[in-house]
């Protein structure tokens, strides 16, 4: 069998009816690996991505193009009371296409934390060790150098060093950057080394097929052994123009935490102490912007290249569970976050040149829930807990005064009412109480958790392999894996675990 | 029980008389408080119906009103056809975003106003009541106001700070790819 990458909106005939050894839904960092092991193991693999196969020419560098394009609802997802804008990806890549290339690994602690509290068998530090430096090898990850630091994000080093918090550089997935700054709109240069850049030709050259606007709608099982996947093709204009009907002995979920659970709950997958689709984790997140004397000109350059970890531990009951690094965006974006409307808006939006904005993003230990509404699209249901509430405002007041430390004339919380700080003596004051969901728009591009792996079936829905508890060749191999939140950003944790699951895939696609 | 009998009879009677005035009521407001769009739109619209078209011309006007330093020379969002390019764009999203969008938008011309005193609707207010409308919407007590609100703050700006005409205002240089040469205007 021949690789290749497959439109479904130019398929003809434009409906498919396939027989092979594994399936996998979603091309994303998880998607993308699976599919790639799978396919170097010698099987015949596909995989479905429901949105558009784009390539670095479709990527104009324009919000109101690339938005449309890039995102599920056009950027308008959002959790069901709307107190959080979820920012999904969507197309051949998934988020790995439109996100800022920021590597970690998740922590030891966090790994240790899985095992020993939720039951997670094979996965500790020591063994995910492997796979994560192969992730990083394959994706050149490197520090980002000081030089290519631009001024947004040496406001907050300049933030953290003049108040003595723990701060430093972070790492990359880039080569050959030209610093650009138009990295959530897909990169014009091809520097990203993501999924659509590099894992999945490495999984076309294996011989995988990959179709894009294909909709996977059901996971085909008889409660104890997945048999493959069912879809709708879509046209350019996004109207079906066909079905997909696939047979195969192992199927993988890796269509991101919200896909992913709303997919198997649509399946009627077995699901016997109600786990399938709860756990959501968010990592919501607040902005703060700062006005300075100076040009921060933060829309050019690498979006994020600092983070301040003052705040965060990774420590099971810590009350440090804040993320902060910068949040620049573009016009559109930007316009939308400050407050008010007309001419007031219009003078805060002259000083778009002179702002730094940074983002507080909460290691949150809400458990939110993915269900699927009448009209079978995902509902997003989470409600912060009180905890988290306390961490948001927390994150946010320290942004605050981590932009007043690196020289802020004037810094502004764009809640309602928005609040305005000049000094830090203003801050103590501040009645952070209001600080809260629906005051504060927040933001959230991490899901997370809501297939969580682990051997107790009563607390997890698939088992420390990825594979589900009751449904035999069934896998998960995106962030629906994770017990808790990750606290930082989660593509190395999903492209390592995905490879480091994947022999279980191969092994069970070939037994059957 | 006769004086019983009687006594229902008139409640009856008070409440159909009041319910038949609040229908022919209610018809009267509905009529009036929803002409005189059709002929307002002269176009054909995407998704939007008509009545929407002109109240999201007259939100996207406000919401994007200059300040004193553009004055007249800023471009308004009719020339820019913010309204044509959020029908557009809502064309292109799942259904429900459009229903829940004109739903927002009956509330704003017809709800809203009534909230702040004022008995015409949104559509037909001068500019400093039209604002004194969406200040009430994106600081109401409602969770699901300011939502909408927010959204359709969100909608209008893209439709007004996509467009090169306005990045001057914010010194914003724009995309490299398809720069013209003397960069965008």
């Amino acid at each position: 069998v021949s690789g290749a990458f497959l439109r479904g909106r130019d398929l003809e005939p434009s409906s498919l009816e396939l027989s092979v050894d594994a399936v996998v839904v979603g091309t994303g960092a998880g998607g993308s690996i699976a599919l790639r092991e799978l396919a170097r193991a010698g099987l015949d693999v596909v995989a479905f991505e429901e949105g558009a196969l784009l390539t670095s020419r479709d990527f104009d560098q324009r919000e109101d193009h690339m938005f449309e394009q890039l995102y599920q609802d056009g950027g308008g997802r959002a959790t069901h009371d709307m107190a959080i804008r979820v920012l999904q990806g969507r197309g051949v890549g998934g988020s790995t296409v439109h996100n800022t290339n920021l590597c970690k690994r998740p922590a030891d602690a966090l790994l240790e934390l899985w095992a020993r509290q939720y039951g997670v068998e094979g996965a500790g530090p020591n063994d995910l060790r492997p796979a994560f430096e192969a992730i990083e090898r394959d994706l050149s990850v490197s520090e980002i150098e000081p030089a290519m630091r631009n001024a947004n994000n040496d406001v907050l080093r300049a933030g953290c060093e003049a108040l003595g918090w723990q701060g430093g550089p972070l790492k990359h997935n880039r080569v050959g950057c030209t610093q650009s700054g138009f990295c959530e709109l897909g990169c014009t240069y091809d520097a990203k080394q993501n999924a659509l850049k590099v894992v999945l030709p490495q999984a076309v050259q294996a011989g995988a097929r990959i179709y894009s606007d294909v909709e996977i709608v059901s996971i085909a099982h008889d409660g104890q052994r997945a048999a493959g996947v069912r879809g709708i093709v879509r046209g350019a204009d996004g109207k079906p123009r066909g079905s997909v009907e696939v047979r195969a002995r192992v199927v993988v979920l890796a269509a991101s935490a919200v896909g992913s659970a709303a997919l198997a709950r649509r399946s009627g997958l077995p699901d016997p102490h109600g786990r399938l689709g709860r756990g959501l984790r968010l990592h919501p997140g607040g902005i703060v912007a700062a006005r300075f004397d100076r040009e921060i000109v933060g829309w050019r350059g690498i979006p994020q290249s600092y983070e301040c970890t003052e705040l965060l531990s990774h420590e099971p009951g810590s009350d440090k569970r804040v993320w902060i690094v910068p949040a620049f965006a573009h016009p559109i974006g930007a316009a939308a976050t400050i407050p008010g409307f007309g001419a007031g808006h219009m003078a805060a939006m002259r000083s778009y040149k002179n702002l730094a904005v940074l983002t507080a993003m909460v290691h949150d230990e809400t458990s939110g829930e993915v269900t699927v509404g009448p009209d079978d699209r995902p509902v997003i249901r989470y409600s912060m807990l009180e905890s988290d509430r306390r961490q948001l405002a927390l994150g946010l007041v320290a942004c605050a005064r981590l932009l007043l430390a690196a020289g802020a004339r004037h810094v502004t919380i764009p809640a309602i009412p928005p609040v305005h700080v000049s000094s830090a003596s203003e801050l103590e004051a501040l009645d952070v109480s209001a600080l809260r969901p629906h005051s504060v728009p927040l933001t959230a591009v991490h899901p997370m958790g809501t297939m969580a792996m682990g051997e107790d079936p009563k607390v997890s829905v698939v088992r420390s392999t990825g594979e589900h508890h009751q449904v035999r060749g069934l896998f998960v191999a995106d962030g629906s894996l994770f017990p808790t939140s990750l606290g930082g950003p989660p593509q190395i944790g999903i492209y390592g675990f995905a490879l480091h699951l994947s022999p279980r895939m191969v092994e069970r696609a070939r037994a059957g | 029980m006769p004086v019983r009998e009687t006594s229902v009879s008139r409640r009856r009677l008070i409440q159909g008389a009041l319910a038949g005035v609040l229908l022919v009521g209610g018809a009267l407001a509905v009529t009036f408080r929803t002409r005189d769009y059709a002929a307002a739109t002269g176009r054909r619209l995407l998704v939007l119906a008509g009545w929407q078209w002109v109240v999201l011309r007259h939100a996207a006007s406000r919401i994007t009103a200059p300040d004193a330093t553009a004055g007249a020379t800023a471009a308004s969002a009719d020339d820019l056809d913010v309204a044509g390019f959020v029908d557009g764009w809502l064309s292109r999203m799942d259904t429900r975003v459009a229903r829940d969008f004109g739903r927002f938008l009956a509330y704003l011309e017809q709800i809203a106003p009534l909230g702040c005193g004022l008995l015409s609707r949104f559509s037909q207010l001068g500019p400093a009541e039209q604002d004194r409308v969406l200040a009430s919407l994106e600081s109401s007590r409602s969770e699901l106001l300011r939502a909408g609100f927010e959204g359709l703050k969100a909608l209008v700006f893209m439709g007004y700070y996509r467009h090169p005409r306005t990045w001057s205002v914010l010194a914003y240089d724009g995309p490299f790819v398809g720069r013209p040469e003397g960069g965008w205007r």
